[in-house]
């Protein structure tokens, strides 16, 4: 009896049909019960613990500041990369050390789908153990009254970066299945990561913006506070590394024995559109800008995403003027007000005198982390704009070895508030400035001796003697007197400090719109 | 059918090198060392070599603190470690532990030869340029490495092993950006400090004499 060529091929019935998508389940069901990744798992979480939670409770409980490190650059994916990698490689790499290979291409189904259920059971518990890690983290930051707005987006590329290590190291297995795959992926994962962030923290523009664990111009003091985090340099990554799961992924089906010449044909096109999707997000990502509210992808950018996140500040008094704080620095709002005092009462009364001080957001920058703006006065009453993130804020910092003190803190604010006040801008001032920014600090409590090293911390301190004058923004206009504190600086500083109370406010009464225009030069101090 | 005449050896089959017991070791070392595919760990140890000279010849590095300039050695440092852990694991099993009565001696030749190999590998590939610490560093580096890689294969399986150094390699990274001096983070310290190579040393003899006297666990999920 022989099977004719006339015998008519019969249709699939409902049941049949529907047995495939139960099929599959149960196929996934099966590799989800055999997988190796939950065996690793404890391990991942050890590390994650370590390097990721523990450093950032050394932040204060502000959102961007707390992930920083572990969303913003990428520390998440560098705990769990190297090992999902290595593990998808394990299983990736089963069939061909277990020399099954062939009796696989003969089994009913075809072996690319066999091995993207394996690779997708793989991927499950990766990225839900990603997500699960995540997730309690982040709820141990909300137990503790975590403030701002947690990095939704970040967490998100985390776990699309965890999908392609499994996806890649998967494909190392499956095209090199030896025990040494999967070590080869995960020392191939930390060559990927350490290239990531060295490129990363060096480039601040282009296409190594794309790279996961760059944290340059995008993850900064302002973010979740007074801007949303912009989503589109986490859309661009999470393209790329979608691409490159799906190019892995599409690859495993490449070979002759991955199944028929139309699943082979599917498998080259998934192939094709990952490496499609990878290069348009990597094109994507060199149009990059940097814009008010971080990185800007024209792309991809909502302008409704530029816009300050409404908030109804917090307020308190000292020396007459309002101290209004953003809420969620409400927990520094009291330190904020009593460091800002010994200056506020020097220049209360004083024309120019701010009326109130207002926390500004302050802009981004193109590098890492915190950004360096000084103080400003502006506007009529006079508002003193503190961009408080530039600072270290009294207590525990993961960026000092001890915890700051308010002193530091306190003398650095007065500082910048008092140097905002005689008009210096964003470098040092005239020598006329200087001198009376040195008098006014004097009287504020800060001695002489200790100013230059607080103005150096400030980033605002004069050059050293024989260096260049300052130019651009922080240079004053020409014929001004702009040089190296000197001692004629500080012996000015010391006669006009030395005058009688009201000699002096008389002084600084009449001539400070001069001092503040930089039309005085030092010869004309008292 | 009976198992009369089983005792005798088929025609032709290699006679057992009686008289000759030097050779015998040899030749069962080597079966060992193929079983376990040292030839290709060897391979894999002459390639990173290659890549630590390279990374050294070309200046590859990472600027920032003592954590960034060591990354690359050390990230090839582990990659030879766990190449040590995951030569640990044998195909056959139950068998082999209930049979093989010089399996001990055996595991601990492996693991020292693999051990002296990747120092030699990696010491000739730091000829390429100035590697931080020097060959005393890099021997106690490894030498700590590839303990804690035999120790990871005999708790979590020979196909496993690699995870340990590369655990530890994450840890000293961390370590070493806040600033910790510990000596059990042993590559963050100098060359000639006695505290990192105690702890050096003690890794790699727990590992060896684990391994020696355990072997790589073979109940692992696959």
């Amino acid at each position: 009896m022989t099977a004719t060529a006339a015998a008519p091929a019969q249709p699939r019935t409902p049941r049949a049909a529907s047995a495939v998508p139960l099929a599959g389940a149960r196929l996934l069901w099966v590799e989800l019960r055999h997988n190796a990744m939950p065996f690793i798992l404890p391990l991942i979480a050890a590390l994650l613990w370590f390097d990721s939670y523990r450093p950032s409770m050394t932040q204060p409980p502000v959102w961007a500041w707390r992930t920083f490190w572990n969303m913003g650059q990428g520390h998440t994916i560098i705990d769990f990369g190297p090992f999902v990698a290595g593990v998808a490689a394990w299983m990736g790499s089963r069939e061909g050390r277990r020399a099954i290979t062939d009796l696989i291409t003969a089994a009913a189904r075809p072996r690319w789908i066999t091995q993207l259920a394996t690779w997708a059971a793989t991927a499950i518990w990766a990225v839900g153990a990603y997500l699960v890690f995540a997730g309690v983290m982040f709820g141990v930051y909300v137990a503790q009254g975590i403030l701002g707005a947690p990095p939704w987006w970040w967490v998100a590329v985390g776990a699309v970066a965890v999908a392609a290590f499994s996806a890649a190291g998967f494909a190392v297995g499956a095209f090199y299945p030896s025990r040494f795959a999967a070590p080869l992926a995960a020392f191939g994962s930390v060559v990927v990561l350490m290239m990531s962030s060295q490129t990363g923290f060096r480039d601040t523009s282009g296409w190594a913006l794309i790279l996961p664990t760059n944290s340059n111009g995008n993850y900064q003091s302002p973010s979740g506070i007074f801007y949303p985090y912009l989503p589109d340099l986490p859309i661009a990554r999470m393209m790329l590394l979608a691409g490159i799961t799906l190019a892995a992924v599409g690859l495993l089906g490449l070979p002759s024995r991955a199944g028929s010449l139309r699943l082979r044909w599917t498998a080259a096109v998934v192939t094709l559109a990952g490496v499609v999707m990878a290069g348009t997000a990597i094109g994507l990502a060199t149009t990059a800008r940097l814009g008010p509210a971080g990185i800007v992808i024209p792309a991809l950018h909502d302008a409704a995403n530029d816009r300050e996140i409404p908030a109804t500040p917090v307020c308190s008094h000292t020396a007459g003027t309002p101290v209004c704080l953003n809420p969620v620095y409400r927990p520094y709002l009291a330190d904020v007000t009593a460091a800002l005092h010994p200056a506020l009462a020097q220049m209360a009364g004083l024309p120019g005198a701010p009326a109130r001080v207002t926390q500004t957001a302050g802009s981004y920058n193109s590098t890492e982390g915190a950004y360096d703006e000084a103080m400003t006065i502006s506007g009529h009453p006079p508002v003193l704009g503190v961009p408080l993130g530039t600072f270290l804020l009294p207590g525990t910092s993961g960026f000092t070895s001890a915890p700051v003190r308010f002193a530091d803190f306190a003398s650095q604010l007065q500082a910048l508030a008092v140097h905002a006040f005689v008009g210096a801008g964003a470098g040092p001032g005239t020598m006329a400035q200087q001198a009376v920014q040195a008098a006014l600090l004097q009287g504020a409590g800060m001695p002489f001796a200790a100013q230059p090293k607080v103005l150096g911390q400030a980033g605002v301190a004069p050059p050293p003697p024989g260096a260049p004058a300052p130019t651009g923004a922080g240079a004053a206009g020409p014929g001004h007197d702009v040089g190296p504190a000197s001692r004629s600086v500080y012996a000015a500083a010391h006669r006009l400090a030395a005058l009688p109370a009201a000699a002096r406010r008389a002084w600084l009464t009449a001539h400070l719109a001069a001092v503040q225009s930089g039309q005085l030069t030092l010869a004309q101090l008292p | 059918m009976t198992a009369a005449g089983v005792h005798q050896a088929r025609p032709g089959a290699e006679s057992a090198p009686a008289g000759q017991p030097g050779r015998a070791a040899l030749r069962l070392l080597g079966m060992f060392l193929v079983s376990r595919r040292v030839p290709a760990a060897l391979a894999v140890l002459a390639g990173l070599g290659a890549l630590m000279w390279a990374a050294l010849h070309w200046h590859w590095n990472i600027a920032g603190g003592p954590a960034a300039q060591q990354v690359i050695p050390l990230a090839i440092e582990t990659g030879a470690a766990a190449v040590i852990a995951v030569a640990s694991y044998g195909p056959f099993g139950e068998p082999e532990r209930a049979t093989g009565r010089w399996l001990p001696w055996l595991r601990l030749a492996s693991a020292l030869i693999l051990t002296t190999a990747a120092v030699g590998a990696l010491a000739a590939g730091a000829t390429g340029g100035y590697l931080l610490g020097g060959t005393p560093a890099l021997v106690r580096d490894v030498g700590g490495m590839a303990g804690l890689g035999l120790l990871s294969a005999v708790a979590l399986g020979g196909p496993f092993g690699w995870t340990g150094p590369m655990a530890y390699w994450l840890i000293t990274e961390s370590a070493l950006a806040e600033g910790w001096t510990t000596p059990w983070i042993w590559p963050g310290r100098p060359p000639d400090d006695t505290g990192a190579a105690i702890c050096a040393g003690l890794f790699f003899a727990a590992g060896l004499a684990a391994f020696t006297v355990r072997g790589a666990r073979t109940s692992v999920r696959d």
